[in-house]
């Protein structure tokens, strides 16, 4: 991509007037995730909440889902966060914060697809992680949660040009970043990675939206932008993909992000990787039921 | 000896049916994977619990624990266990069982395996249908083949062998002819085209459909005979080596390797996993099903 158009994708970004506003708690909510001071953290994020009753609903409603593990409806956030941990709690309420942040509407990329996929990749990198030694879950979670952050700049910012892509890719069954180089000329990571700038994400989770298609190209955080790479990839053959037949053969163990994250974790070499195909196809559902319920639509028939 | 139950792995998604079913059906469903290489997912645990419903009503087994004791408790464990993988593969097999299998094929696969022998003098495909039973699967793929006879697959042979141990299932795979329930996902299109009228209740395959596929009795397990099945680009073994021992297995599918050419692939049942029993084949994903892949000359990964 050359200079000038990553310079015209900042300014557009930075321009944004269209772009609804994220909600309130949000950015503090991410400084938060970055803090290490857990008692002073559980009163503020109870805090924070308490300022929007709608993400404190929706967290509590998003807590209770089987892939969350409460079997009932929480009280309260606090309730919540004695239940599920603080971390836990505090990636759930970035969930609806970003929730609101695209809403339900009229996008050439479909909504509640993009969350389907987004949340599916967030669950499915956390559960990866759980595989590896030392990978902190709940930041792979937020790494697979945010990963096409760029998607929603394309639908706002670049609607026309995007519906095109959109076209293309679902015509042609190819990979949705392939469609958007095609006929833009640039793909979401580079309007991710700008939005990413633009409301001050940590260096890592940039990274994973900025290179999340090309790993090898990653300067930091390499083994994570692998580790959203392969998750993001089994979500979109597994059913959460971007709602259209991608014609794609993946071969995971070959892939060069396979040999990265190996390099760090050689765990990964005992990994049944059929076996987490099977266990990612129990979730796909309770994705559904989870996007709807944040979303408040229907559940479309797969 | 009895094995010793073994913590279930926790699901991906716990899901509704985590809060009602009894724990011992999750051990159940990892003896089974790890004897079989059979999955049974947590939504499809209720399928399980059937099966070894009517296995506990045969033995008088009053409770799912007492049940676990026989299928881990010498003697007769193994037989038990075969009972069991009887009870949940039952009633699977039928005409046009996987799509999404199909899709691979026809939209991936069968492009991919042309454009590597259009390099080559030879226009024929050989597909085996190993363990065949009562020819759904063999059947399928000949009209799945016959429909891109116009298109994809103008001018090239297309050859099916399908072969199966039991006579019975040969012969009944020979005559063709399927009820209501084998042809559950057969479109009216496929039936229309390809099947006659036997009666209210029958329908039975066209003999031109017929023609394409070569039937006979093979015993998987007879090395000699096995050589003789070469130069396969697809070989598809659904639900069979679930029965077999681990060094049989192994045994089998070293063949079925050696039976591919290059670039070959080959498919187990849906829910079916080679269990890292060979290490040259690569897993290879597509949207909604899985294969195991011998690499072409051409791709590097040899």
């Amino acid at each position: 991509m050359t200079t000038s158009c990553n310079s015209m994708i900042r300014q557009r970004v930075q321009s944004i007037e269209t772009m609804p506003a994220i909600p309130a708690i949000f950015l503090p909510l991410l400084k938060m995730l970055g803090s290490s001071a857990e008692e002073v953290r559980v009163d503020e994020v109870v805090r924070l909440v308490s300022y929007d009753n709608t993400i404190a609903a929706q967290c509590l409603r998003v807590a209770s889902s089987p892939l969350f593990g409460l079997a009932q409806l929480p009280r309260s956030i606090k309730a919540a966060v004695m239940s599920l941990g603080l971390r836990r709690v505090e990636t759930i309420l970035l969930t609806c914060c970003l929730g609101q942040a695209f809403p339900a509407g009229k996008w050439a990329l479909n909504p509640d697809i993009f969350w389907r996929h987004s949340l599916g990749c967030a669950m499915v990198c956390r559960k990866f992680s759980e595989k590896l030694t030392a990978v902190d879950g709940e930041k792979a979670y937020m790494a697979g949660l945010l990963h096409d952050l760029g998607f929603m700049v394309n639908c706002m910012v670049f609607s026309k040009e995007f519906a095109a892509t959109m076209e293309l890719a679902c015509r042609e069954e190819i990979p949705l970043h392939e469609a958007e180089l095609a006929t833009m000329g640039f793909t979401h990571c580079e309007t991710g990675q700008a939005l990413a700038q633009k409301w001050k994400l940590t260096d890592d989770i940039i990274e994973v939206i900025g290179h999340h298609h090309a790993v090898e190209q990653s300067q930091k955080a390499q083994p994570l932008v692998a580790l959203v790479h392969l998750s993001d990839l089994l979500c979109r053959m597994r059913g959460l993909g971007y709602g259209y037949y991608e014609r794609h053969k993946v071969d995971l163990i070959s892939d060069p992000a396979w040999a990265i994250l190996l390099k760090e974790h050689r765990e990964l070499e005992g990994m049944d990787l059929v076996r987490f195909t099977f266990e990612l196809d129990e979730a796909v559902e309770d994705i559904h039921a989870l996007v709807s319920a944040v979303f408040g639509s229907p559940p479309a028939k797969a | 000896m009895t094995i010793a139950p073994q913590p279930a792995a926790a699901p991906l998604a716990a899901g509704k049916i985590a809060e009602t079913v009894d724990p011992v059906y999750r051990q159940i469903r990892d003896l089974v994977y790890k004897v079989s290489g059979i999955y049974k997912a947590e939504e499809k645990l209720y399928l399980l619990a059937d099966g070894c419903g009517r296995r506990m009503k045969q033995l008088n087994a009053r409770t799912p624990r007492e049940y676990w004791d026989h299928l881990t408790a010498q003697p007769g464990r193994d037989e038990e266990l075969r009972h069991l993988l009887n009870e949940i593969t039952i009633g699977e097999t039928s005409l046009f069982r996987s799509q999404p299998q199909l899709d691979a094929l026809r939209k991936v696969i069968l492009p991919e395996i042309v454009a590597e022998k259009t390099k080559q003098i030879t226009k024929r495909l050989r597909i085996w249908s190993a363990g065949c039973s009562t020819g759904e699967e063999s059947y399928t793929l000949a009209m799945s083949m016959l429909e891109e006879s116009e298109h994809l697959l103008k001018g090239w042979t297309v050859e099916i062998l399908a072969t199966d141990l039991n006579d019975r299932s040969v012969e009944a795979a020979k005559a063709g002819i399927y009820g209501d329930y084998a042809l559950r996902n057969t479109t009216d299109y496929f039936k229309r085209k390809y099947f006659t009228t036997v009666d209210e209740k029958k329908l039975q395959v066209r003999p031109e459909i017929k023609k394409l596929i070569s039937f006979s009795r093979l015993n998987l397990q007879d090395g000699s005979k096995m050589l003789f099945m070469k130069g396969m680009d697809l070989i598809f073994c659904c639900n069979v080596l679930i029965y077999f021992d681990g060094a049989s297995k192994s045994k089998v599918i070293n063949q079925f390797f050696t039976n591919l050419n290059f670039g070959g692939y080959f498919f187990l049942g849906t829910s079916e996993s080679l269990m890292k029993l060979n290490e040259q084949f690569h897993l290879v994903h597509f949207p909604g099903t899985i294969a195991y892949w011998k690499p072409s000359l051409s791709s590097g990964k040899l």
